[in-house]
């Protein structure tokens, strides 16, 4: 589903006139298969955020190949990296990164909103995806008035409501209680398992990363295959 | 993205910044209002001078000059393409005497062709054109100005003639200026019709219309006492009628080519409008200084939305919103402003030209003095509709304008860095 070739990327620091490459991803090479969950591992620096963000089209990278399906996603301009993402992504985000000016169900109904869809569509849809997610009662909430495990489901239902093959979650657990990650987890699990969704998470949190199918582990830019707990 | 659900979009932003959108649509709004005033002042004055010319004058009408001006040039200026009538009026030009009754007055005697002068307007009040050279119409102030012959040159009020002239008979008289005695002939004339009022109040007519036909008669009178070769009788001005306003500059135009002097009110209704364009375009012109100044506000107030909502934007492009789309809703939020205070500024500017219409000419009439003044038909403002839609374009357009830069920068917005923002 997802093929990576020789990935590269480096930062640009120091002042103008004087700066100079940082290399971030080195060379990476990988396959995810459709229906798995991928937990890409790694201390902080490591470079696993800066990944996720090329593979979500966030950034373009170096140098190397992105094959998501049939298409190669790396060669998009910013038009069509925006038109894929609508299409065939979902992301779940640490800080959940919902609009604190709309409700919960105006929040899910965002992305439906930009493909164009019909309201009465809409409605039908984000309803269907709220009593999923365990958030009819609070619909009405604007993020603010909700915790931090209804904020993560909202986004969750966020993620799922184009009905994306493929969700990209950058730390899905990081702002929660212990209890409520796991909530989260089996709520991957469980989508993973319904719905036939890919799953790439990305974490630092070995617990986290113990519940995917696969674990890649990031260090300095390189990315190896193995256990995590027991690895790192 | 639905055009709705962007409507929506914009609404919604809006009613988050009520306050701080409400001072920019204000600020827009006065400067469009400003626009619009100012502007409705040249368009008032160009109304009012263009009135003032046009009053009792036929805008179709070519005055024609020309030293060697005879029956034979009219008839060939009747031929012309796009001239409905040519009126080769002809006045005498000596000493008259008219009595009738035993009133007595001193008339002028103009010939013309009636058929022509009736295609053009000419109308009677009372009674019929002529039939023959000895039957004539009258002025509508003929009969005032004739005085009874026992007091005139008397100290009492003179007596003037007060029974209808239809029917009646006159004799007609004529002299040179520098003799005492008039010419002994006298010629009978019948009245048959009398001319209608002229549109302006202070106008007399006090003329004796004539049928060309009668020119022989007093030519021979006056050749009979006249030993001057050069001197004549008669001497004339002749009216060329084009068959539409549109025509008129093109039959003026051939005139011209041909030698003749020739004078036409749309010659200068022509150089007026040309005036009052630069002068309304020199008064738009200060009126988009106003809006420019308010368009600083519209690209404060956007560039303050892009930069508040930087990390909504962030999260609506990763989710895939379209940098096109993001441009656009800004667009549309600053043209709502653009629109919105267009709209107000449009009905704030026309109670405003309503009240100066009615208020400024008593102030005026006040300050000099002049009761008349009000009485006088002054426009200050007036707001036609193409000022509207000149003014809307402007500020529209301004606002969008203003909106741009902010909404591109909305566009170029790094999602990675706005994802990263604090909430």
């Amino acid at each position: 589903m997802i093929q990576v070739q020789e990935l590269t990327h480096s930062f640009k620091i120091g002042k103008k006139g004087k700066e100079r490459q940082v290399p971030v991803l080195k060379g990476l090479s990988f396959t995810i298969n459709e229906g798995e969950v991928v937990s890409i591992v790694g201390r902080s620096g490591s470079g696993k955020s800066t990944l996720l963000h090329i593979l979500a089209g966030f950034l373009k990278p170096d140098a190397g190949i992105i094959q998501i399906g049939n298409v190669r996603t790396s060669a998009f301009s910013e038009m069509e990296s925006a038109k894929f993402r609508l299409d065939h992504f979902g992301f779940i985000f640490q800080n959940f990164q919902l609009m604190p000016g709309l409700t919960a169900f105006e929040n899910v109904e965002l992305p439906l909103k930009l493909a164009g869809v019909a309201k009465k569509d809409r409605r039908k849809k984000v309803q269907q995806l709220l009593q999923l997610v365990g958030l009819t009662e609070v619909q009405d909430h604007y993020p603010n008035e909700l915790s931090g495990g209804q904020q993560q489901r909202v986004s969750i239902a966020r993620a799922l409501i184009t009905d994306p093959p493929i969700i990209f979650a950058d730390e899905p657990t990081g702002s929660l209680d212990s209890e409520t990650e796991q909530d989260i987890l089996l709520l991957i699990q469980s989508l993973n398992k319904t719905r036939g969704i890919t799953f790439v998470i990305i974490t630092h949190d070995d617990t986290v990363a113990e519940t995917a199918d696969r674990i890649y582990r990031m260090h300095d830019g390189e990315l190896t295959e193995g256990g995590v707990h027991h690895a790192i | 993205m639905q055009f709705n659900d962007q409507i929506d979009f914009v609404r919604q932003h809006i009613k988050k910044n009520k306050l701080r959108v409400f001072m920019t649509i204000l600020a827009a709004t006065m400067g469009t209002a400003f626009l619009i005033v100012l502007a409705s002042v040249g368009f008032g004055i160009h109304d009012t001078m263009r009135n003032e010319i046009l009053d009792n004058r036929l805008v179709n009408q070519v005055e024609v000059y020309s030293s060697e001006m005879d029956q034979a040039k009219v008839e060939e200026l009747k031929k012309r393409e796009h001239v409905k009538a040519v009126v080769f009026r002809q006045s005498v030009s000596i000493n008259q005497q008219t009595e009738l009754d035993g009133f007595i007055g001193s008339h002028n005697m103009t010939v013309t062709e009636f058929q022509e002068e009736a295609k053009v307007g000419f109308a009677l009040q009372e009674g019929r054109l002529p039939e023959n050279k000895h039957e004539v119409v009258v002025g509508s102030h003929f009969a005032e100005s004739l005085i009874e012959s026992e007091t005139e040159g008397a100290e009492a009020e003179p007596s003037t003639y007060k029974q209808s002239l239809i029917g009646k008979q006159f004799t007609y008289k004529m002299g040179l200026y520098e003799e005492k005695e008039l010419f002994p002939e006298e010629t009978t004339l019948t009245i048959v019709g009398i001319a209608k009022e002229p549109a302006k109040d202070w106008v007399m007519d006090t003329n004796i219309y004539a049928d060309a036909a009668i020119m022989p008669e007093l030519n021979r009178i006056f050749t009979g006492h006249v030993e001057d070769m050069d001197s004549q009788l008669f001497y004339g001005n002749v009216n060329v009628y084009a068959d539409n306003l549109e025509n008129v500059t093109a039959v003026s135009k051939a005139l011209k080519d041909e030698g003749y002097s020739v004078y036409s009110i749309a010659d200068q209704l022509e150089q007026l409008d040309v005036f009052f364009l630069a002068f309304k375009a020199g008064l738009v012109f200060v009126g988009t200084i106003a809006i420019l100044i308010a368009s600083i506000g519209i690209f404060n107030t956007m560039t303050m939305a892009v930069t508040e909502r930087t990390r909504e934007i962030g999260v609506m492009k990763a989710i895939g919103a379209s940098p096109k789309l993001i441009q656009r809703l800004f667009l549309m939020e600053s043209a709502w402003i653009g629109i919105v205070g267009t709209i107000i500024a449009v009905v704030i500017s026309y109670g405003v030209s309503f009240i100066a219409n009615l208020v400024l000419p008593i102030i005026v009439s006040t300050a000099l003095g002049e009761e008349e003044f009000t009485s006088l038909d002054i426009t200050f403002s007036i707001i036609p509709w193409q000022l509207v839609v000149i003014a809307s374009a402007i500020s529209i357009t301004v606002a969008m304008i203003s909106g741009w830069r902010p909404a591109r920068k909305a566009t170029k917005i790094d999602v990675i860095q706005a994802l990263r923002q604090e909430l």
